[in-house]
């Protein structure tokens, strides 16, 4: 500070001067920019549209984009100051090498794409292919996910290729796949505008999707029903909240298709053109009486009966669900159990009536359609002869070379690492040591790894600091692309400033790794921007489910966003106009063999690690509105760090009192793996009494700690909910301080 | 239709600052422009306000963003926060939030309080304005406001608040945590202000909310209709210190110990004069000078302090500034007037020292706000008129004053009456049906407890047990040390009137 200012002649008038840009009016001096590039979101799949600021080459500022479809100009929290993301202190800026003092030290990209392309190039020598594998994202753009996807199965040849996206979506990926023959959200955000019952499970979109809120708020006639088994912000926008006890969906959906069976609320016609399975899931409901889903839920039966009835009688109910559903080892049977409900009642495809997940991270579904990873580019099987045929005559290769079968899905990629047969492994853009459950087994698992490369927009993260080899990233804001939203919504992603130092795109990153290898024009022939791996796809998507064939990077800057599947044919049709909402299976039409949908006969299941005397509470883990995934970025902006600064622990004041905690008390939380320190107690009855929440952000304390190694056996999906842990005190009382 | 209303207002609005209106975003061409801000232009005896819907909001924060993003402030200075309350038993349980800027009241006690007339009320829109030029960084209006409203910004040296965003208003466009709000619980409103004086009751209090009675807020708050009865605030249970005010624990103690001194030793003087009285006379004065001289340090524009005395028709603050500078005058004058052996020597100290008293009583009285209720009692006026009491004849008998033994009694006396109030007055608090005054019991009998009694201690031994044992030095010494004690705990142990707070609340109060 300096003299001036500490005299008071000095009180920095220039930094809080106002002036008025010319778009969004009066405002700050300091944030009115040169230009607004507009771009789309780099957080959560709602995918707002938003603008980025940019005065002399800095981003000053981020405002909604009142003209994008998806957000109305709206933007959550974390949105409006993202911008702040790009100039953190904690980005990566230049190529790291570990030495052999365990000190990074700067090297040359030529080098660090040297010497990734040598490292893994041995141990593929030494190891075979399997000993190789590569962990995704949701977070790049979809040009990125596709060229990665035919490096890393093509180029690097190894099929140990997935992302995070499995800790995330993959139950709703493989629920559509069983029950519609693909992967693909059949309805749109619309539909909350549209829907007389919207009924939210496992969602707690006031924290995580605040924008859903909105349009939410948008639809006056809506009934909203919440099932989950803590209070959240979300359940307070109900008009019936279900408290059901954790990972009890199951019974409470069969219960509520039990009583839509009886009271005659099924739609037959539908159910006899549309579906197969119908004749075992009448009889494997009979079950599921409202007496015995009560008990199981811990719902009164006339809750169940509510629920049920006001599903059953809707116009058109739009049932959402995000983690409560996907998080668990029966994730893709309780998908499944929602979409019986749709498919029962033959509200599926229609406005405001669809069984909708909504996605993490802002291109989970841009992985999804082009990866390469769960399945080929376009939703094409591995084991389907016409999809390789159809895959390697576009991309003028043998069909030999695509693998036959999915490589290691992420969980089974860590235990390959803690059985010493993974011995290379690249990370893009995720963050295990926060983000995996019972992490200290990663841990482990990674310390057995030859090389270890991670490709990240920061460093230090946890993750990058235990990689031999960091490549530093440009992030959302510094490149072009496409990404795609929850409701299938390609929206434009657009370069506004350059990434620091000598950080460049996943884009060229991947590009000079395949030229390393001398596979650059076998495999992106001619690229040399994102465009030309867009162009492609689109080609490569035709005819697919997800069709791209009718977008263009003109299109998409003119509309912002626009809805997949968008044929030619609808390219001509829209005449300047903005295509109108597109929902799938309108028709009944699924895509599986026969063109019909599957019912399946999902039994509830008690979650796997049950509380005991030793392990007296169940833990579930969630969000915060302020926070993003691992916190990577949201702890360099400053005022949500400022508004969320450490992780806390929930707990009902029945069970506080028993154990003779306080408000605030620092205590620990201990389950079979592992132990977190010093949480500061949150008594609250929005948890149950034998409950406990704690957010999952906090690296410092990390709830994976605690969680346990079970996972999905379809999708893959880990069990992050329904630890078994027990509470004791850790400190001191720190109120007062 | 609404287009041309608004640009019409934006024409005729006086407080336009940046000269010509512009066309609003509706005119622009821009979708999104605002229902949320009233079409029609203010009548006569209207203002605006706010409305807050307390069922609508989810606890987002994107008003506090947004607004944070619009008037660039740093992460730390919120004029606009979110709150939360709590009540009800799982699962009839609700977690529900309060969002706040400014509430622009009827009677703003941040403008009566403020030395400087930084604060005006706009005469048309009913906006409350902070004028951060005219503005000298007391903190003050932090004090004075029931809602812990205006934010000291460290970096500027002067104090910031909502203005409602006057300046989008008045281009048509809501403000910008109206405008960020993904669930339209916020909006700009107009009010009657001589209905809204009779009946603001049933709308401005919410719990999680300070009474509406001090100012008159004109926020009108929609609550929920399951409201759990007992809801309270999230922040409850995070009791913590305020701000310590080194600078005003040493210059309220100093200008106390300076005025009873002169006043003691003047009257000591009416029943015969002595070179050491004159001597102490000068010493309280110089005592006095130093501390007034460095008070100004506490600002966060110290150079434009002289400013603060604008406001004496209704700033204490202002009238303790003048107080005080009129008293270092006249017992300057006296100091001349005893080196030059002029005439009329007791009258100048007669009026140097009732001057003194009326600074001493006007400081007191900056403290008796209602935002800060431990402060708000006649205990204040008492507890700093009882220190001087204390320290000043101590201090005289301690330079060798004639009576010492009358001036010693004195001193013990008044340290005792101060050790009572202090007793008094715990209890007072202890048993106070007030959140803020059971917390500032809870703060003393908690982790200010040692703080506590050891400054009582000091008070007992200083001035009573060591003077009587003909310690006078030592007993003085401990006196003005626990002197400061009890102020510097006066300033920390308060517990300022707030909006419910979320459960991680980090910045301390001022």
């Amino acid at each position: 500070m300096n003299l001036k200012r500490l005299l008071g002649f000095d009180t920095r008038k220039d930094r809080y001067a106002y002036g008025r840009d010319p778009a969004y009016g009066y405002t700050s001096a300091a944030k009115i920019p040169d230009r607004w590039i507009p771009t789309t979101c780099g957080y959560c799949s709602v995918g707002c549209g938003m603008q980025i600021g940019v005065r002399e080459g800095k981003a000053v500022a981020v405002r909604g984009n009142d003209d994008h479809p998806v957000n109305l100009g709206k933007l959550c929290p974390k949105g409006l100051a993202e911008h702040e993301v790009l100039a953190a202190n904690s980005r990566a800026r230049y190529p790291l090498l570990k030495n052999r003092k365990g000190r990074f030290e700067r090297i040359g990209w030529d080098d660090a794409i040297e010497t990734l392309v040598r490292k893994f190039h041995a141990a593929r020598s030494v190891h075979g292919p399997r000993a190789l594998g590569v962990l995704s994202t949701g977070q790049l753009v979809t040009e990125e996910f596709y060229a990665l996807g035919k490096l890393v199965q093509l180029g690097l040849g190894t099929n140990n290729y997935d992302g995070n996206t499995t800790l995330c979506m993959a139950s709703a990926v493989a629920g559509y796949k069983r029950s519609f023959g693909s992967d693909g959200p059949p309805g749109a955000y619309e539909d909350f505008e549209q829907a007389d019952v919207v009924f939210l499970i496992g969602a707690n979109i006031a924290d995580n999707h605040p924008i859903l809120c909105y349009r939410l708020e948008r639809n006056k006639r809506k009934t909203v029903v919440v099932a989950d088994p803590r209070v959240s912000k979300t359940a307070r926008m109900a008009d019936l909240y279900l408290p059901l006890k954790p990972r009890s969906d199951i019974a409470l959906l069969n219960g509520m298709a039990h009583i839509l069976v009886r009271a005659g609320l099924i739609d037959r016609d539908y159910i006899e053109a549309h579906t197969t399975g119908f004749g075992e899931l009448e009889t494997h409901l009979e079950r599921y009486t409202p007496e015995r889903v009560a008990s199981v839920t811990g719902l009164s039966v006339e809750l169940v009966y509510r629920a049920a009835l006001l599903y059953g009688r809707a116009k058109a109910p739009f049932v959402a669900w995000t983690m409560g559903v996907n998080h668990s080892t029966k994730g893709t049977e309780t998908v499944n159990a929602i979409n019986n409900l749709a498919l029962l009642t033959g509200k599926l495809g229609k406005p405001g009536a669809s069984p909708f997940s909504i996605t993490g991270q802002c291109n989970a579904m841009g992985t999804r359609e082009t990866g390469f990873t769960a399945s080929m580019p376009g939703y094409r099987k591995f084991d389907d002869e016409f999809d390789r045929k159809d895959l390697a005559e576009l991309w003028n290769v043998d069909p030999d070379s695509l693998p036959l079968e999915r490589g290691h899905a992420y969980p089974d990629m860590v235990e390959a690492c803690v059985k010493g047969d993974m011995k290379a492994l690249w990370i893009i853009a995720t963050n295990p040591l926060v983000s995996f459950p019972n992490v200290e087994v990663l841990q482990q698992g990674f310390d057995n790894l030859d090389f270890l490369v991670v490709q990240d927009g920061f460093h230090p993260t946890p993750t990058t600091q235990i990689a031999d080899l960091v490549l530093p990233a440009a992030i959302w804001g510094e490149k072009t692309g496409t990404y795609t939203n929850s409701e299938r919504r390609v929206s434009k992603v657009n370069k506004a400033v350059e990434p620091p130092g000598e950080a460049r795109s996943d884009f060229d990153i991947f590009l000079a790794i395949a030229d390393e290898l001398g596979v650059r024009e076998t495999l992106f022939p001619g690229w040399k921007m994102p465009e030309d791996a867009f162009e492609e796809w689109r080609e490569v998507s035709k005819g697919r489910l997800c069709d791209y064939s009718g977008l263009s990077y003109d299109l998409l800057d003119e509309h912002h966003a626009v809805q997949w599947p968008f044929t030619v044919t609808d390219a001509a049709k829209t005449n300047g106009r903005r295509p109108a909402t597109s929902r799938l299976y309108a028709d009944g039409a699924f895509q599986t063999p026969d063109g019909r949908a599957r019912l399946f006969a999902i039994d509830w299941e008690p979650y796997p690690e049950q509380p005991s005397k030793s392990y007296p509470f169940v833990l579930n883990t969630g969000r915060t509105v302020e926070h993003w995934h691992t916190r990577t970025k949201t702890k360099e902006v400053k005022i949500l760090e400022r508004m969320a600064p450490t992780a806390w622990l929930e707990m009902n004041p029945r069970d506080a009192r028993r154990l003779g905690f306080r408000p605030h008390d620092l205590v620990t939380v201990v389950s079979p793996r592992s132990r977190i320190d010093q949480l500061e107690l949150r008594i609250t009855e929005i948890v149950a009494p034998g409950q406990v929440f704690m957010p999952f952000h906090y690296e410092e304390k990390n709830s994976n700690r605690l969680t346990q190694s079970a996972f999905d056996p379809i999708s893959r999906e880990p069990n992050y909910k329904q630890a078994a842990v027990r509470v004791e005190k850790s400190g001191p009382r720190i109120a007062a301080q | 239709m609404q287009t041309t209303a608004r640009l019409e207002r934006a024409t005729a609005n006086p407080f336009n600052i940046l000269g010509a209106a512009t066309p609003s975003r509706a005119a622009r061409g821009l979708v999104g422009s605002s229902p949320l801000i009233p079409d029609i232009p203010l009548a006569d005896g209207q203002q605006y306000r706010f409305h807050f819907d307390m069922s609508k909001c989810v606890g987002c924060k994107c008003c506090e963003v947004a607004c944070a993003e619009q008037n660039n402030n740093p992460a730390d200075v919120s004029w606009r926060r979110v709150g939360e309350i709590e009540g009800g038993v799982f699962p009839q349980t609700q977690r529900l939030h309060l969002s706040m800027g400014c509430n622009h009241c009827l009677d703003p006690s941040c403008l009566t309080g403020c030395p400087t007339e930084a604060y005006t009320k706009d005469p048309t829109t009913g906006i409350v304005h902070h004028n951060a030029d005219a503005c000298i960084g007391c903190e003050y209006c932090i004090w004075n406001c029931p809602y812990s409203v205006p934010t000291f910004n460290e970096e500027r040296g002067v104090v910031g608040k909502c203005d409602m965003c006057h300046g989008r208003l008045a281009d048509g466009d809501a403000p910008a945590c109206v405008d960020a709000c993904p669930s339209e619980a916020l909006a700009i409103e107009t009010v009657e202000i001589r209905e809204w004086r009779r009946k603001y009751q049933d709308e401005a209090n919410a719990p999680g909310l300070p009474s509406a009675d001090d100012t008159i807020s004109t926020t009108r708050v929609t609550l929920p209709d399951d409201l759990p009865l007992n809801s309270e605030k999230a922040d409850f249970h995070r009791v913590r210190t305020a701000k310590p005010h080194f600078s005003l624990v040493l210059m309220t103690v100093l200008t106390q110990l300076s005025i009873a001194g002169f006043a003691t030793a003047w009257v000591l003087s009416l029943f015969g004069g002595s070179a050491v009285l004159e001597a102490a006379a000068v010493v309280t004065l110089a005592l006095g000078l130093a501390s007034f001289a460095a008070s100004p340090l506490h600002l966060g524009r110290p150079a434009f302090a002289p400013l603060a005395i604008r406001n004496l028709k209704s700033s204490w603050l202002s009238r303790e500034i003048l107080g005080l500078s009129a008293f270092g005058l006249a017992a300057s004058v006296y100091a001349g007037m005893l080196l030059l052996e002029a005439p009329g020597l007791a009258l100048a100290g007669g009026i140097a020292s009732a001057v003194g008293l009326f600074a001493m009583y006007a400081t007191s009285r900056i403290y008796l706000v209602p935002g800060r209720p431990a402060w708000n009692s006649p205990c204040t006026v008492a507890d700093f008129f009882l220190t001087g009491a204390t320290l000043g004849p101590l201090l005289l008998a301690t330079l060798g004053a004639q009576y010492g033994r009358v001036l010693l009694a004195a001193a013990a006396v008044a340290a005792v009456g101060h050790i009572l109030l202090e007793t008094w007055r715990f209890l007072c608090l202890v048993r106070s049906e007030e959140y803020e005054k059971q917390a500032t019991a809870q703060l003393l009998s908690g982790p200010l407890s040692r703080l506590f009694l050891l400054r009582l201690g000091l008070l007992a031994v200083g001035a009573a047990a060591l003077p009587a044992l003909g310690f006078e030095g030592p007993g003085f010494a401990l006196t003005a040390a626990g002197s400061l004690l009890g102020r510097y705990l006066f300033f920390v142990s308060v517990v300022p009137r707030n909006m419910a707070m979320p459960f991680f609340e980090r910045r301390a109060a001022a």
